[in-house]
């Protein structure tokens, strides 16, 4: 017994201790620090109870910004995880471009966020612009200059971005499941639509329980291309979340009151999250 | 023999890992974060300096070398946070790991007011004595010095002199917010002769343009100084009027992408200087001497032929550009008495000696905030830096009090605000009774 | 039929390929313009191919050192990443215990915390422990990509019958030589799929190496990449051009992968 004990944490001790200093007792200091008037810089902070997380209620910007996360979560998971599921399929039926197929989708994960926030940016303004006046459409003049353009603009930017991120987990998936199973569902005379519905989903229910956590917490954490793409602009209507943290930290300098938001941030991505997680994880085949 | 050699790793590493842990606690208590150390190991006194002008980056370690080369006991080391957002938070951690820069910039008083423990007080530095009037106000506190100013920066609205030839206009005599309005009108009525898309760019997407610079006009009118918006518990907006004037000026005569005044929110700075303007889209943008580099990068001939226009703001002031000081240095007071008077030393070398004010001037095209530049080689060679000291020269400037505004309160209240206003979200007595509310609210704890 | 099928699933193909590529057309077109051509025509064709951007950015970025840079810490992060996280997640799946559900709840659960909240306490920590610069960052990525990474092996590790195991306990093997010789090859699959991900995460972060890296010669690409952009305006231009040398090398070592990835997918399926 004591053994397996020792064995037990020479397996899972080193992630464990690496995580706990970089994450779990970061964490826990800053939630220590929301219930103090820390500035980010001072040595001595003295505790003020549940004042930061008053302030944080009475600060519209905060709920606003909830109320768009939420909206743009919802739409990006949708779009990422068909789409990304979409492209997994094509890159699985055996044509002979599948493999450079597959680098193609996968390629916007080669840049990193901010810089491909600032791409987009580009691409939304100049790029749009250009194409507008010259085919005469008016919807693509003016892009990111409202709240409507700027959620489209991260949309279209983050299901271009993850698809090509989640393919990769689905294709996993897909190729985990027994050649045989699928042969056998053709001479029984399953068609296309047949055998994913029937023997390609239930299999892989632990990639799409992957997939749909993954986008599902990146977009609501979404920051990096928040911050090069929009800003949170115009008038702050763009700013998600994680975005509303990091500019009370640093531009109001209210550091107490962001760590407050990041506690309740947390909470309810946890909430969230796990639901999901129990939920999708009922139907999964154990193998 | 193979997993043995594995699991030894294996347990190494989480002895290892244990022990940081117990090093974690102890080490805890101890508030210091001086590394002692790493400064006496070395012969040399090493100085880490922490800057965010990524403008001057390449001059700045070009002009260190010269200082090593004369003081070879001294390393000093650069580092520079690109981004330009990013300052703040990148000193705030470097802080916070121990890993405290001897030399780094603050912006104004609520920084002195946030690192005030940190400053070492710089009053008895040569250079004091130098600087302009008013200057050092943002970093002053109990008569006390605790920056060295950067530069001076100037901004107004900047004019493409071979157009306003072109249309007859007399920029010279603008002076006022009805002559420069007649000014834009007789612009708007021959765009197409001028081959001008419109007289303005206006980028509201820049908060700092906006909310910062256009609102300075009016507010610099109201408070006098940096000092006293700081100190101020509430703001009145007295030259409300006159704000909304300019911006209403800007916007209804500003190139607009889709027609709308609202998408004059998606403009940002490329587009306005380095696009509209270089391209000779547009006679005049709201910009500072910091736009010639933009210009020049994209057409020099334009660039050599620019100059500044007042911010006229009807009530007050109306034939001033607003001048200030964007950034001093600081020592951090943490450091070992060497490594702080080499930090002094430096900055002294770099601003008051023959050599570190040809480098000042010439390399990083800075317009000095000391006295003591004078003679021909010390000139400012481009003309929008001209420009501004001849408004110096003539009395003609209004101070920076932005600095002095609630963190976060210019840009991302009264920006914010502003771009509500132009899509039609807001009307201009909500803006200014929702920022009077926001800045008070900031000022109360 | 077949053959209609075949032929439009092609074109779907190519389309989607082609939606996918623009933004990659628009940097690179972009990095052979003078930053003049650039405003005046964002979409079009570059007049001349001028390698000029090409070669101020290499010198700029000092390409070779910083690509050395970004290497090391990559590898070396991903070696650590891969070994300790598979170990873990093996051992969390295998172990029927209320220990073992909770660790693996707080790893998955931590997957939700927002980097920034964590951000100034950690290089706090850091700081005060001595672990900063490339150690202490490798160290760090450790920290932030176990969860992932454990959370991905747990649900491959699920699908590996726990009949391999006791056989092998059967052999005489123990644990380690369980999982290196039987279990660590069968994950292949997964291997690579977390390899890839983690590999471009770390490849490509900006904000963690800004906060913990403090020395120019330590400097990563992406780090450096932020030179071009200033306080007031973007050397486009210039990003372009760095952007993309900065993203030959990763497709080169991707398609190169792509190989392993069949190769490792077929291996892992003969059970």
């Amino acid at each position: 017994m004591k053994k397996n004990k020792l064995i037990f944490w020479a397996f899972v001790g080193p992630s464990l201790l690496a995580f706990t200093l970089v994450v779990l007792a970061p964490l826990l200091m800053g939630i220590y620090y929301s219930f103090t008037n820390w500035n980010g810089i001072a040595a001595n902070v003295s505790f003020v109870g549940l004042d930061n997380y008053i302030e944080m209620f009475n600060d519209s910007s905060f709920l606003d910004s909830f109320i768009f996360t939420t909206k743009f979560t919802i739409v990006s998971v949708i779009a990422v995880n068909a789409i990304g599921f979409a492209l997994a399929l094509l890159v699985t039926r055996g044509l002979k471009i599948s493999n450079f197929l597959r680098t193609i989708f996968f390629m916007p994960n080669l840049i990193g966020g901010l810089i491909l926030g600032f791409i987009w940016q580009f691409i939304f303004t100049k790029g749009f612009a250009a194409l507008g006046e010259l085919t005469g459409q008016g919807w693509l003049l003016g892009w990111l200059s409202n709240q409507e353009t700027g959620f489209w603009g991260l949309a279209i930017l983050l299901a271009w971005k993850m698809s090509g991120y989640v393919m990769v987990i689905y294709v996993a998936g897909i190729q985990g499941i027994p050649e045989e199973l699928v042969e056998a569902a053709k001479i029984d005379g399953a068609n296309a639509w047949e055998r994913v519905k029937h023997i390609v989903f239930p299999l892989i229910r632990p990639a799409f329980t992957a997939s749909l956590f993954l986008t599902l917490s990146n977009s609501f954490k979404l920051f990096d291309p928040n911050l090069s793409l929009t800003s949170g602009g115009p008038a702050r209507s763009t700013e998600m979340l994680a975005l509303n943290i990091y500019k009370t930290a640093f531009t109001f300098r209210e550091m107490g009151v962001a760590q407050a938001k990041a506690v309740i941030f947390l909470i309810v991505v946890g909430i969230v999250t796990l639901t999901q997680v129990h939920f999708t994880k009922k139907g999964e085949v154990e193998m | 023999m193979k997993s043995k050699g594995k699991l030894m790793v294996i347990l190494s590493l989480v002895l290892v890992f244990g022990l940081l842990i117990t090093g974690c606690g102890a080490d805890d208590t101890k508030s210091t974060t001086e590394n002692s150390s790493d400064e006496n190991s070395a012969a040399k006194v090493k100085v880490n300096i922490f800057q965010f002008k990524v403008e001057v980056k390449d001059a700045l370690e070009d002009a260190a070398e010269k200082y090593m080369a004369e003081n070879p006991n001294v390393e000093l080391k650069i580092q520079t946070v690109g981004g330009g957002d990013d300052y703040g938070a990148a000193l705030r951690s470097k802080f916070a790991s121990g890993n405290e820069p001897a030399v780094f910039n603050v912006g104004g008083p609520q920084d002195v007011a946030d690192w005030k423990n940190k400053l070492e007080d710089l009053s008895d530095q040569s250079w004091v004595d130098l600087a302009y009037n008013g200057v050092l106000d943002g970093v002053t506190v109990d008569d006390k010095v605790f920056g060295l100013p950067f530069n001076q920066e100037g901004y107004g609205f900047i004019y493409n002199k071979s157009i306003f030839k072109k249309a007859g206009i007399e920029a010279e005599s603008i002076k006022s917010y009805a002559e420069l309005k007649a000014a834009v009108e007789k612009l708007d009525s021959q765009k197409e002769e001028l081959g001008l898309k419109s007289v303005f760019a206006f980028p509201a997407k820049e908060t700092w343009v906006t909310g910062l610079h256009l609102s300075n006009a009016a507010l610099s009118n109201e408070f006098e100084n940096v000092l006293k918006a700081y100190e101020s518990k509430e703001v009145d907006f007295k030259y409300g009027e006159g704000l909304k004037k300019l911006i209403d000026l800007q916007a209804d005569y500003a190139y607009k992408p889709d027609g709308t005044k609202g998408s004059l929110n998606a403009v940002d700075y490329a587009t306005q200087v380095e696009e509209l303007f270089s391209l000779e889209q547009v006679a005049i943008i709201q910009q500072g001497n910091w736009a010639y580099g933009s210009i020049a990068g994209i057409d020099k001939q334009v660039a050599q032929n620019v100059g500044f226009l007042p911010m006229p703001v009807v009530g007050s002031t109306e034939d001033s550009i607003p001048v200030g000081i964007p950034m001093y240095w600081a020592v951090n007071n943490a450091k070992s008495k060497e490594v702080k008077d080499a930090a002094k030393d430096f900055l002294s070398w770099l601003y008051t000696s023959e050599q570190g004010k040809k480098i000042v001037i010439n390399d990083f095209g800075f317009i000095p905030a000391l006295r003591g530049y004078e003679g021909p080689e010390l000139e400012p060679s481009d003309p929008l830096a001209r420009d501004i000291l001849k408004y110096s020269n003539q009395d003609r400037t209004m101070p920076w009090v932005f600095m002095g505004y609630p963190s976060g309160w210019g840009m991302n209240v009264l920006g914010t605000n502003i771009q509500s206003y132009l899509a039609g979200d807001m009307t201009w007595d909500q803006l200014v009774k929702d920022s009077q509310k926001e800045w008070a609210k900031a000022r109360e704890e | 039929m077949n053959k209609q099928k075949k032929l439009i699933l092609r074109i779907i193909s190519v389309l989607s390929a082609g939606l996918f590529l623009v933004p990659f057309y628009i940097m690179l077109i972009n990095s052979f313009k003078t930053k003049k051509q650039l405003f005046l025509d964002t979409l079009g064709f570059p007049k001349t191919f001028d390698f000029n951007n090409y070669i101020v950015a290499w010198e700029r970025l000092e390409f070779l050192k910083v690509f050395f840079n970004s290497l090391i810490i990559t590898v070396g992060s991903l070696t650590i990443v891969i070994i300790f996280s598979s170990m873990a997640a093996w051992m969390l799946q295998r172990t029927k215990s209320k220990l073992s559900t909770f660790i693996f709840f707080v790893f998955v659960a931590s997957m939700l915390i927002p980097f920034q909240a964590v951000m100034l306490p950690l290089v706090r920590i850091m700081g005060k422990l001595n672990l900063l610069n490339m150690p202490g960052l490798i160290f760090m990525y450790l920290g932030f990509q176990s969860s992932l990474s454990i959370f991905l092996y747990h649900g491959f590790v699920k699908g590996i019958p726990k009949a391999l195991d006791e056989a092998a306990i059967i052999d005489g093997c123990n644990s380690f030589q369980i999982f290196w010789y039987i279990i660590f090859p069968l994950l292949k699959p997964i291997t690579i799929t977390v390899s890839v991900l983690n590999a471009v995460w770390i490849w490509n972060d900006y904000l963690l190496p800004s906060l913990v890296i403090n020395k120019e010669a330590s400097h990563t690409i992406p780090l450096r990449i932020f030179f071009f952009f200033g306080e007031y305006t973007k050397q486009w231009h210039l990003a372009m051009a760095g952007l993309t040398l900065a993203i030959i090398p990763v497709i080169i070592f991707y398609f190169f992968a792509q190989k392993h990835i069949i190769k490792g997918v077929t291996d892992g399926s003969v059970k």
